[in-house]
């Protein structure tokens, strides 16, 4: 089907969004046999011969997508100039033409085209033009698009191939509005535009969780991850192979920005030292929460002890060894036990980590007693890096009413646990299978555990009067630089 | 650079090691650079002596205190080598040694470390590497043999 004539292409746009409205229009889709094309025709003409045309014949036009909040932005321009020009994505063999301004990521192939008031002439060489006619036609037709002083205009795109005009379909993408929208009556519209989550480690949870935040709502990231994306990554971490070596970080900015435009997102790709504490401690106080997805024990610790101070809740999310299973804990400062008390009581537990990378092999392993990387898979890690999310989001949601406030009472634990498998060697291995067991634990389920904080806590109880008491040292009494002997 | 609380522990650090018995250690303060170490001299059952030193590093106790032995320097293996050649070790229970040759012991790895841990501890389980190390040089088996494992179980 192919039809230069403007007025057929609109004839036969809204024939078929009839058909696929199931309403019946004042045209119908006809084949014309001697132009051997389908053809609309006004209703009571004779037809040669009537089409069984369903909604999905519609995409058999190539489709341009425009920006509105861009163009109400050059409305000024354009209005004075007639045209304004813009970058385009080329998919698909020219399937579909995408304004270049409405993501990061561009299309291998990138053409100009010049968006035009119907009348005015297109500079040379122009491979794409979108003309723009008054029309008296409503704001929802997606080729309708309002002008920022309420005229309506219908656009109607055109391609030239080998010296050839063909009509594209036009649709106007009004972005931020039509993504709220999606979250609407979850997630009230914009609740979480304002909220700030600092983002430590980018890894495969990491990331991921970072993500999904975005598909939320949640409008400011601050991003911390000194790692660059490597080839083996790409199996698991949500970046790809094309953006293999760019730093975890960039990489991450970018699919938050895929998912929401709108979003703030601040890059540090700086290693988690206690050199480098002064500077997370400012970024931590300036976030609602932390999602800490790093994969050691220092670096969890230094999060965990500046969030702690700072009164800002953290969630940490890590998968076992080879991603038999995972562990999520949520640290509510002063209120819940801590990632230190965590350590103190479950020290096996705290210490068993996936080793997914040879950095983090060479944390644990001698030169004599190598210790490999064992990474567990994608599809393992993401039960995690899910859950993840949805606390960091009840955390976000916490001051906020939502639909999701009735989750406030199932996850009340402080620590969750999450299987994968019952791995050989664990004290899991031994479960019961999944389809036998109600009320034991098995792969596959969630469990909150209950654990008390540590009132000896260096962290986030009085470590330093419990053991004074217990040895019967008074430091009140001693002073604290006096009472040590002078050197030698 | 240092905190109130950094202090209180540092001085709590000293007095536990006084009152449990480790007199032979103190912790020290360098005020001409504002820091602080620990350090002293351990007597091995044979009758050795071992310089033993900790600088305690600014994120302290948050952050793990490396454990040195100064003396003898250079502290030689069984077949006459020095032992810091070895660098991280399994066998002999070592850390990256120092710029000047200095055995780092392997009392926790940094993925086992945590605040609780008190110096008096560290002291402990330096004292205990010294005397397999001596069974090392007596028998040239490997030190690790002599310390099932020095992991940390709480």
């Amino acid at each position: 089907m192919s039809t230069n004539d403007p007025q057929q292409q609109q004839m036969i746009r809204d024939a078929m969004k009839a058909i696929a409205e199931r309403k019946p229009g004042r045209t119908k889709l006809v084949y014309d046999k001697t132009k051997r094309t389908i053809v609309a025709v006004a209703e009571g003409s004779q037809a040669p011969r009537a089409l069984n045309i369903t909604a999905d014949d519609a995409d058999m036009f190539a489709m341009v997508t425009l920006s509105s909040r861009w163009l109400r932005e050059q409305w000024p321009q354009i209005t004075r100039d007639r045209m304004v020009s813009a970058l385009f994505s080329s998919w698909d063999d020219g399937d579909a033409f995408t304004q270049c301004s409405l993501g990061v990521q561009p299309s291998p192939s990138v053409l100009q085209g010049t968006i035009l008031f119907e009348g005015t002439p297109p500079p040379d060489g122009t491979q794409l033009r979108v003309v723009l006619t008054p029309t008296e036609a409503s704001g929802s037709d997606p080729s309708t698009f309002t002008a920022p002083d309420g005229a309506a205009h219908r656009a109607v795109a055109w391609r030239t191939l080998n010296n050839a005009d063909q009509a594209v379909a036009t649709v106007f993408a009004d972005v931020q509005p039509e993504l709220n929208i999606r979250r609407t009556g979850i997630l009230e519209t914009t609740v979480l535009s304002d909220k700030s989550v600092l983002c430590i480690g980018l890894g495969t949870g990491g990331a991921q969780a970072a993500i999904e935040l975005a598909k939320c709502g949640v409008g400011h990231f601050t991003l911390v991850d000194r790692d660059r994306l490597s080839v083996g990554n790409v199996v698991r971490h949500p970046g790809g192979i094309s953006q293999v070596g760019r730093f975890k970080v960039n990489v991450v900015r970018d699919l938050i920005h895929e998912k929401n435009p709108d979003a703030q997102v601040i890059t540090h790709p700086i290693e988690l030292t206690y050199e480098n504490r002064e500077a997370l401690r400012q970024l931590i106080a300036e976030a609602s929460v932390v999602i800490c997805g790093t994969d050691n024990r220092p670096s969890k610790l230094l999060v965990n002890q500046l969030c702690v101070e700072a009164n800002v809740v953290a969630v940490y999310g890590g998968a076992f060894r080879r991603a038999y299973g995972g562990q999520i804990l949520r640290v509510r400062p002063k209120q819940s036990p801590c990632h230190e008390c965590f350590v103190a009581a479950m020290p096996e537990e705290a210490s068993d980590v996936e080793i997914s990378s040879s950095s983090d092999a060479g944390d644990i392993a001698y030169s004599d007693r190598p210790v490999a990387v064992e990474p567990g898979l994608s599809l393992d890690v993401l039960p995690i890096a899910i859950m993840l999310t949805k606390l960091a989001l009840l955390e976000l949601l916490a001051d906020k009413a939502s639909s999701l406030s009735v989750l406030n009472r199932d996850f009340d634990a402080p620590w969750y646990l999450w299987l994968n498998r019952p791995e050989p060697g664990t004290q899991y291995a031994s479960l019961p299978p999944l389809s036998a067991s109600s009320d034991e634990m098995t792969i596959n389920r969630w469990y909150g555990i209950y654990f008390e904080r540590e009132t000896a806590c260096p962290v986030c109880g009085d470590f330093i009067s419990t053991i004074a008491d217990s040895y019967g040292i008074d430091l009140s009494s001693a002073g604290p630089l006096r009472s040590l002997p002078a050197k030698e | 650079m240092w905190t109130a609380e950094q202090h209180r522990r540092i001085v709590l650090e000293h007095e536990v090691l006084q009152r449990e018995g480790f007199t032979q250690f103190s912790v020290y303060q360098d005020t001409t650079a504002d820091t602080y170490y620990a350090s002293g001299w351990a007597v091995s059952n044979a009758g050795f002596r071992y310089g033993l030193y900790i600088p305690i590093p600014s994120g302290f106790p948050y952050q793990r205190p490396p454990m040195y032995i100064t003396e003898p320097l250079p502290l030689l293996m069984a077949d006459g080598t020095p032992v810091s050649r070895l660098g991280v070790s399994h066998q002999m229970h070592t850390l990256e040694p120092s710029s000047n040759g200095m055995v780092q012991i392997c009392h926790w790895r940094d993925s086992r470390w945590h605040s609780s841990i008190l110096l008096q501890k560290v002291f402990l389980k330096a004292l205990i590497w010294i005397e397999a190390y001596e069974q090392h040089i007596a028998t040239g088996r490997p030190l690790a043999e002599f310390v099932r494992t020095m992991a940390e179980t709480s």
